[in-house]
């Protein structure tokens, strides 16, 4: 019983949406899209969700093809945000949650359940042009899981919040999570990714170019990363003699290298103290998601390259 | 496409949701009062035509000082003022005659300046021609309506008398004459049509085509606007996950086709109701009462008008909803659907000419034709020269393409609505929609 997505391409024009992209995600697993604008985060999930069919390959949950299944199986947040505007909160919301089947007084005891959580339960009667853009993106991210799905898509779900809102939102992620339910989201805020996701895939034009779950993803390079703090010598300018060992930052607080894969990360520790070096700070880990992604992808690009749909027409 | 099967109860959400919001809406509400209002007034145009001249009343008092009046004189004066009162009804008169004897000149003439009287008319006798003779006092304007009509009554009351003195009378003289008018064919069976019923029947087509062709102009103008605004708000992609284009489709056309019919049906009512409080109407302004007139709506016309109708609105509405799918702001909901406009007002054209040649053979093809049969058909119906089975396949057929119209609609509108861009051709549109649900 996962989400199996199996050798899915997708063409628009002249644009590879997608291309041979296999990827499993595990029920109640977290679940990151990684890529930069246009990398096919959005018409994976369009595929996933059955509002666009891919030119070849499957998509399958629980053992059963997604164009089997019903729509309640999946709630879905958008990255396009949009409400009817002249149309009160709660009323929209029952609409959206009777259209995925839930009763009617269940859908009302429902909305007001989570508008309370959300702390603005006084909006239920107002019309939603009449609430800010962040409000708009709870009554959203109500709108997609009222009706209780297996599996809740989520496109960009955090861009557009302040701070408050963004740990409203990863608290209600967590409490999906608890419930059992599959989460999967698409961001590039590397922070979210390393605190929320179990696993991820890293998409670049279509293609995925790493998956798994994160340690494995971090550990893909075989390379290890180690900081340094000595007292009295902050350029450790010998660090980058060493074999294997290349720095990656210099700053006053540490300096971080990188230590190439069949080196042995602790020499770097050896090499100071045999150095009579007074070492304040020693760390070894694995690289950071970001590194990983500028690795892949190369610089993150914030620039518009959205392809999905619009690349429709070249 | 699974969308068959779940057709219900998603569809029925979206269409009352649609009727929702578009009858709650202030244009809605505005424009249903307006045309109710405008439709009401309409209607109680001869009552008000009736108390304006009702107001112009001509009192005129008539002294005869001559012997020997024909014995109906007081009759013939009356209707060559008034007219001849239609049976059985009390229509209030233009002018008020009031008969006084000889020897009340003076006082009528003392009526007459106190200004209780427009007009007094003296009728004597010609000593050496024996005709009668006719003085009238008044300051109304010799050459005005009122004298000349009054004018041209003393005439004919003084030829109704020489008639009288000759030994005969205008009835005799006037007496019709054996004249029938037959059908054609030999038997001379049934009745022939009469003018009347010929100009009141075309009169009433137009009218019944002039109601579908503005029902589908503005309400799938409505279905269309609905559309491309769940595509501007991006509502559009919550919807997607939520429902099947096929279900938005038929719940946009049920929902705001129900939004139409409300206010076609408030409209109606308004002028049925109209119509209806004419006689007390007329009798509380005017003082007397009148018939209505209901134009002699044949029922079934009635029902052909009220099936093609249905119809003709959901073809229409289908491809008004596809074509409302392609643009991604409301402004160019215009540009898109004109098209369709070129159909909708060809198929007008063609019926307001066709009504004038009803028997020709390319008005019996038309009629057919799906996108001219809900005018053309209703005109033949409505000129009664049609077979049941005709209209039966005329009926199928815009069934048949209601159900092609619905399966290319859903097409287009699945693939129109995840393409956001300036202009998307119709080719780029059926090229998307082969991969899409």
């Amino acid at each position: 019983m996962s989400l199996l997505i199996d050798s899915v391409s997708k063409r628009f024009g002249d644009v590879q949406a997608l291309q041979d992209v296999s990827l499993e995600i595990k029920p109640g697993e977290v679940f990151g899209f990684l890529g930069a604008n246009g990398a096919g985060k959005t018409t994976a999930m369009r595929i996933v969700l059955d509002i666009i069919r891919p030119d070849s390959g499957t998509v399958t949950w629980d053992g059963k093809l997604n164009t089997e299944l019903p729509r309640e199986t999946w709630g879905y947040l958008p990255e396009e945000r949009g409400l009817y505007a002249k149309m009160n909160v709660l009323e929209q919301l029952v609409f959206f949650a009777k259209l995925h089947g839930v009763r009617g007084r269940a859908a009302e005891h429902e909305t007001r359940e989570w508008l309370d959580r959300f702390r603005i339960p006084e909006y239920a009667d107002r019309r939603a042009e009449q609430l800010s853009k962040g409000n708009q993106q709870k009554i959203q991210f109500i709108a997609a899981i009222l009706h209780d799905p297996q599996v809740l898509l989520m496109d960009e779900p955090f861009t557009g919040l302040d701070p408050v809102n963004v740990a409203l939102l990863k608290e209600a992620f967590l409490e999906m999570k608890d419930r059992g339910k599959t989460l999967i989201f698409s961001t590039h805020q590397m922070e979210t990714v390393e605190e929320l996701c179990e696993s991820i895939a890293i998409l670049d034009r279509g293609i995925v170019v790493v998956g798994g779950s994160v340690r494995e993803v971090r550990r893909s390079t075989g390379r290890q990363m180690v900081r340094l703090a000595v007292d009295g010598e902050p350029e450790l300018a010998w660090l980058g003699t060493l074999d294997g060992v290349r720095v990656t930052r210099r700053g006053q607080d540490y300096t971080e290298a990188e230590v190439a894969p069949g080196h042995d990360p602790g020499s770097v520790l050896r090499a100071a103290l045999s150095r009579g070096c007074e070492v304040r700070h020693f760390e070894m880990a694995d690289p950071s998601l970001e590194q990983i992604f500028i690795e892949h992808v190369g610089q993150i690009d914030t620039s518009e390259r959205t392809l999905a749909p619009k690349a429709a027409h070249p | 496409m699974k969308g068959w099967r779940t057709l219900f109860p998603n569809a029925w959400y979206i269409a009352v949701r649609e009727f929702r919001s578009r009858a709650r809406s202030r244009s809605f509400v505005l424009g249903t009062v307006l045309l109710a209002l405008i439709a009401f007034g309409a209607t109680q145009l001869p009552v008000l035509v009736d108390f304006a001249s009702g107001s112009s009343q001509t009192r005129v008092e008539v002294v005869a000082q001559a012997s020997g009046l024909p014995s109906d004189a007081q009759t013939v004066l009356d209707q060559a003022l008034n007219g001849t009162p239609a049976a059985g009804s009390s229509e209030h008169k233009s002018y008020i005659l009031t008969w006084l004897p000889a020897d009340e000149l003076a006082a009528a003439q003392g009526d007459l300046e106190a200004g209780k009287f427009d007009a007094l008319l003296i009728i004597g006798r010609d000593a050496a021609s024996h005709d009668l003779s006719f003085t009238l006092r008044t300051d109304m304007a010799s050459d005005g309506r009122a004298v000349q009509a009054i004018g041209s009554a003393v005439d004919s009351l003084a030829i109704e008398d020489r008639l009288a003195r000759a030994g005969t009378s205008t009835a005799a003289v006037l007496a019709p004459v054996a004249w029938a008018v037959l059908p054609a064919n030999s038997s001379g069976a049934g009745a022939a049509n009469s003018l009347n019923e010929q100009v009141s029947s075309s009169l009433l087509s137009t009218g019944l085509i002039v109601l579908i062709f503005m029902a589908i102009i503005t309400y799938g103008m409505w279905v269309a606007m609905s559309v491309a605004e769940e595509k501007g708000s991006r509502v559009m992609e919550l919807m997607l996950n939520a429902t099947t284009p096929l279900q938005m489709l038929a719940g946009k056309v049920i929902g705001n086709g129900a939004a139409g019919l409300t206010q076609y049906g408030i409209v109606l009512a308004a002028i049925v109701g109209g119509l209806l409080a004419q006689g007390p109407i007329h009798e509380a302004v005017v003082g007397s009462s009148t018939d209505t007139q209901f134009g002699g709506l044949d029922p079934t016309v009635l029902v052909a008008f009220v099936v093609l109708f249905v119809l003709g609105f959901l073809l229409y509405s289908l491809l008004y909803a596809a074509l409302g799918s392609l643009v991604s702001r409301q402004e160019d909901v215009q540009s898109a659907t004109s098209p369709l406009m070129v159909l909708i007002m060809a198929g007008y054209f063609m019926s307001v000419i066709g009504l004038q040649a009803i028997d020709e053979p390319w008005v019996k093809i038309a009629s057919y034709v799906p996108f001219f049969s809900p005018y053309l058909m209703l005109a033949r119906v409505s000129a009664g020269h049609v077979e049941l089975w005709e209209f039966g396949l005329s009926v199928l057929l815009l069934a048949i393409s209601i159900v092609v119209a619905l399966f290319l609609a859903a097409r287009i509108y699945s693939a129109g609505v995840l393409l956001y861009g300036q202009r998307l051709s119709l080719r780029e549109v059926l090229k998307a929609a082969r991969v899409s649900r």
